[in-house]
């Protein structure tokens, strides 16, 4: 019985923070289809700012907003600077960010080092219930991963700028001839995105070895996420990382990471082959 | 209020499709363009609303000059547009179709929609109804209705009545009609359907080869529809 609920809590800690990791991506790459493979950068920049202002000994939950805010802020430059230019010419996106991926990576060594890091976790003691114990951290993750998700979805569905932003996407030209500025909104969506993927790296900080290779880790399943969850609609995302991270976390509970990893990969094949709009795709009548 | 001097604009640099356009129109004009097709009607509109790649020439607009303008800049200036194959939003509700109209225009955000309801009474009805699950007669409600939230000057209309059936036509004509008298609104319109324009312009220029070759009043053409195939005939 505590060993079910250990693999049930597991399973949902590792969905939750795959969840978190994915919501940055469904609006960069699931919206404006923009193959980022500096996502994982912008994650892995969001730890760093954890790395960097732990040591002035600031609130945890200021350390946060400033991850936030920070990582936004570079995605706003990189959109500005390279990402507009590239807009639906798809191999160059893949070129363009991967280049800035080994460019922020190697910043990165420069200013830290290649080696890890140290981050403290703002509490850590162990939570007991229903005969187990867990981590008060973790719980904390899957926690801001329900309250991220839920802000993210309200934005885009119940907010004017979300419409705005959904219009844009569904149709550029249309939007721009109603008298929206696509350019001040693609700005601002790519920024929004970075934002959620660095305050991704800053939550998972105090779990992970901060180093820079960090962000590769998560990019990969991600990625898969979407694809299985269905690329054109957001809510594939909540989809997609409960198959893929609780297929994994499960699978490797029973057998070996090694087994998880070949049961994610042929699954996800299946579901793509099978349903090729994902598991939230629409049937187009 | 519009006046269009030596427009040459295409899509294809060197390869214009409007070579040196004229055109005037002051307040309240209603003018319908008819010519046959690849004239320029529907790049005519489009050059209108700074989306060609192409332009040269001059659009002076409630004395401002628009050539080099992005198309949210002229929407926001006054120019409204309803494309050929109306280009509604499908997944979005009536009310988001019509809020996206009036995003750009701080004056229009707190307007409610019941001007346009009254005109259109079938979207007031169905309001949370999704713009792509709606009749082909009901998408073009919608879109004419999208572009009057923002309050233009100038509506821009491309093909109203392609792909609706004729009853329906008339319908809308009527309704056109009674939105130009009550908003004292200026239209232009690209149409082939003679019922539409005859019931909606007051005015006719026959575009031909990329330049507006002439013009004739509709009374002139209800006296002798035969001046239409004169002018459309080869």
């Amino acid at each position: 019985m505590e060993m079910t609920l250990l693999i049930g809590l597991d399973a949902a800690s590792y969905i939750l923070t795959l969840l978190l990791v994915c919501i940055g991506l469904v609006i960069i790459f699931g919206m404006m289809n923009v193959i980022n493979l500096a996502h994982g950068e912008f994650f892995l920049l969001g730890a760093y700012t954890v790395v960097l202002l732990q040591q002035y000994a600031l609130p945890f939950a200021v350390i946060l907003v400033t991850a936030f805010v920070f990582v936004a802020l570079i995605g706003l430059i990189i959109e500005e600077l390279v990402i507009r230019r590239i807009y639906h010419r798809f191999l160059d996106t893949i070129l363009a960010t991967w280049g800035i991926s080994l460019a922020l990576k190697q910043l990165v060594i420069i200013l830290f080092g290649p080696g890890s890091q140290p981050t403290v976790a703002p509490f850590a003691e162990p939570i007991a219930m229903f005969g187990i114990t867990y981590s008060s951290y973790r719980l904390f993750i899957m926690g801001m991963a329900i309250v991220i998700t839920a802000t993210t979805f309200l934005i885009l569905f119940r907010t004017r700028w979300g419409l705005t932003a959904r219009g844009v996407i569904a149709n550029r030209q249309m939007a721009s001839c109603l008298g929206v500025n696509t350019r001040r909104v693609d700005r601002v969506t790519f920024a929004f995105g970075s934002g959620l993927a660095g305050l991704a790296g800053a939550i998972m900080a105090p779990l992970m070895s901060v180093d820079p290779q960090m962000g590769v880790g998560f990019l990969v399943p991600a990625f898969l996420s979407i694809l299985v969850g269905g690329i054109a609609s957001p809510l594939g995302a909540i989809w997609g990382a409960s198959i893929i991270g609780g297929s994994n976390s499960v699978v490797a509970a029973i057998w070996t990471p090694v087994i998880a990893q070949i049961v994610v990969f042929s699954l996800a094949i299946v579901v793509i082959r099978l349903m090729p709009d994902g598991l939230a795709g629409r049937k187009k009548r | 209020m519009l006046s269009v001097r030596d427009l040459k604009a295409g899509y294809i640099h060197g390869a214009p499709v409007l070579k040196g356009l004229d055109l005037d129109l002051t307040r309240g004009d209603c003018i319908a363009l008819m010519g046959r097709n690849g004239m320029g009607k529907t790049t005519f509109v489009k050059a209108l609303m700074g989306v060609l790649p192409e332009i040269a020439g001059s659009i002076r607009f409630l004395d401002q000059e628009i050539v080099g303008l992005a198309p949210y800049q002229i929407s926001n200036a006054g120019i409204a547009y309803v494309p050929q194959g109306r280009e509604i939003f499908p997944d979005f509700t009536v009310e988001q179709n019509l809020t996206m109209g009036r995003i750009g225009k701080p004056k229009q955000q707190n307007e409610s929609f019941d001007f346009i309801y009254e005109y259109f009474p079938i979207l007031a009805e169905r309001h949370k109804q999704l713009g792509g699950t709606m009749s082909g007669g009901q998408q073009q409600q919608l879109a004419i209705a999208r572009a009057l939230v923002g309050r233009p000057d100038l509506l821009l209309l491309d093909e109203p009545s392609e792909g609706i059936q004729p009853s329906i036509v008339q319908e809308l004509a009527a309704i056109l009609r009674r939105i130009v008298e009550q908003e004292e609104m200026t239209v232009i319109v690209v149409e082939q359907n003679l019922n539409l324009v005859r019931r909606l312009a007051h005015h006719v220029h026959f575009i031909e080869n990329g330049l507006i070759k002439s013009g004739v009043a509709v009374d002139e053409i209800n006296k002798d529809p035969a001046i239409i195939s004169r002018y459309l005939s080869v």
